[in-house]
């Protein structure tokens, strides 16, 4: 589940910078470096939300 | 021994048949295993019947099962069980003793209680229950962690399976564009054969298992048909210790199966196990756009308070520089108002000092000149005879000269017999020479006469 990991991984840091966000612990200078990661990552997650995954069948028929 | 008593083999399995009807007139409810069902074509059935201990055949006997009598079994069990009667089950028969004087001993089947059987799958559901939770792992699966996108789903069912369309048609036609890839690993699902046959999938989908998020186990559609192979304990174990979670929507049972029960989670049917993996995405989708809204709304607040901040900022700069301009400029002023009352005390006091000095440089210039004046006044006296008597001395040198002048003068010159020759009214000269014929005119000291030359010839020097 190597994909998966670095997509729990943007996930998680996007509730981090959120959390961040909401509790105004992030002020001008780290906002636009901040809002430009959240951006990136939410990008990242919505692509998963609806890409293609790469076929295992050639790896299944290896196995019988 | 005297002569020998011989029967036939009619006579003696006459007599047995009739020690045996005798003794066993009734029917008795019998518990026993049907090892074989043998159903001959005709519709009747030749079951062999066995008790075990141990795993071994301690007592076996052969039975009888008319097509009627089958027929009318079937179709209790069918009620109840939703199966037929089916090999490798425990019974409860109702059997009478039978002798056939063709076919021998064997136990003529009247009946079967289905409900026997229901007892015996409740039994052998609790019996896996059990043995799970003594083995510790009967929550395995359920305790497994949950993949934040289940995306990639190993589907167990088979081709044919409404159950199997259902599901897909469901994940596929989705509205909100959530695209799931899946791969069919297909089993036979009911019967006796299905825990096997799921197993064996298991095995195979354990070896791909990084290619996916989680297993699904659906079937349905079909009629009613009985679930019982899902309480099995080998195949449950297989799912419990499964490494991916496993999903069920394997049909309607009231009651549930074990299968069911220890599975990660269980859909009840594929449609309602596929909405529920379109909703895992969404509770992604929906967070994750809470997300952004709230990175927007947040910036817009840091952005707007910084804003007010400075704004705040610069009005309390502007308001403490003026006031502290307009201090200093009040300052400046009182200054400016001294310093020009000290220029004008200072103006004054120079102005007078510069008039008694002026006043004292002419009292000074006046006394000087003065003094010059009185020194000049003596030695002019002295003067005037000294210059008087030069001038006379000059005078009389000057008479002299000017009569020595008037001997040189042309009238005098000309009183002493001298003339001037003019030619074009200019003196002949070298410059202005007269020729033959020319008029001239002639100066003498009384007279002016004009003549003709005749005769002209050049002075000899000598």
């Amino acid at each position: 589940m190597s994909k998966e990991i670095s997509y729990d991984k943007a996930f998680d840091e996007l509730q981090q910078i959120v959390s961040d966000m909401e509790e105004g612990e992030i002020g001008v200078d780290e906002l636009s470096i901040k809002v430009k990661r959240a951006s990136e990552l939410i990008k990242i997650c919505k692509e998963k939300l609806s890409s293609t995954e790469e076929d295992v069948s050639k790896i299944l028929k290896g196995l019988k | 021994m005297s002569e020998k008593q011989i029967f036939t083999l009619k006579q003696v399995v006459s007599s047995i048949k009739k020690t045996i009807d005798e003794r066993y007139k009734m029917a008795y409810w019998v518990k026993a295993e049907m090892h074989k069902l043998n159903r001959f074509p005709s519709g009747h059935c030749f079951p062999e019947l066995v008790q075990k201990e141990d795993g071994k055949i301690v007592a076996q006997l052969s039975g009888i099962i008319w097509k009627t009598v089958m027929d009318r079994v079937n179709k209790s069990f069918m009620e109840l069980l939703k199966e037929p009667l089916k090999e490798g089950t425990n019974l409860l028969l109702l059997v009478k003793v039978t002798f056939s004087e063709k076919y021998g001993l064997s136990l003529q089947i009247l009946d079967v209680d289905p409900s026997f059987v229901l007892g015996e799958l409740q039994r052998e559901r609790e019996e896996t229950l059990k043995r799970l939770t003594k083995e510790g792992i009967l929550n395995n699966n359920q305790n497994l962690p949950f993949p934040l996108l289940p995306k990639r789903i190993a589907i167990i069912s088979a081709d044919t399976s409404k159950g199997l369309s259902d599901f897909m048609n469901v994940l596929e036609s989705n509205e909100y564009g959530y695209h799931f890839y899946t791969h069919l690993f297909p089993a036979a699902l009911q019967g006796d054969i299905a825990p096997n046959s799921i197993q064996k999938q298991l095995r195979i989908i354990e070896q791909v298992k990084d290619y996916f998020d989680i297993v699904v186990i659906v079937r349905g559609g079909g009629g009613e048909v009985s679930m019982t192979c899902y309480n099995n304990f080998e195949l449950c174990e297989a799912i419990v210790t499964f490494p991916l979670p496993i999903l069920t929507g394997i049909g309607h049972s009231t009651n549930l199966t074990v299968a069911e029960m220890i599975a990660y989670q269980n859909g009840i049917t594929p449609t309602e196990l596929a909405e529920m993996l379109i909703r895992s995405f969404h509770d992604f989708a929906v967070p994750l756009d809470d997300a952004r809204k709230i990175v927007i709304r947040t910036s817009e607040n840091v952005l707007l308070n910084a804003g007010q901040n400075l704004s705040h900022a610069q009005k309390l700069f502007v308001a403490l520089v003026t006031s502290k301009f307009s201090k200093n400029r009040m300052a400046v002023k009182e200054i400016e108002k001294d310093i020009f009352r000290s220029f004008k005390d200072w103006n004054a006091l120079k102005a007078k000092e510069i008039k008694h000095e002026s006043e004292r440089l002419v009292r000074e210039a006046q006394f000087l000149l003065h003094n010059y004046r009185q020194r000049l006044e003596l030695p002019v006296d002295k003067l005037k005879p000294a210059i008087e008597r030069s001038l006379r001395q000059q005078n009389e040198r000057l008479g002299v000269s000017s009569r020595n002048v008037e001997l040189l003068s042309p009238k005098m010159v000309l009183k002493r017999g001298y003339s001037i020759t003019r030619v074009h009214g200019k003196v002949i000269s070298m410059e202005n020479p007269a020729k033959k014929g020319d008029k001239i005119s002639t100066f003498t000291h009384d007279f002016e006469l004009e003549s003709e030359i005749k005769e002209l010839k050049k002075t000899d020097d000598e």
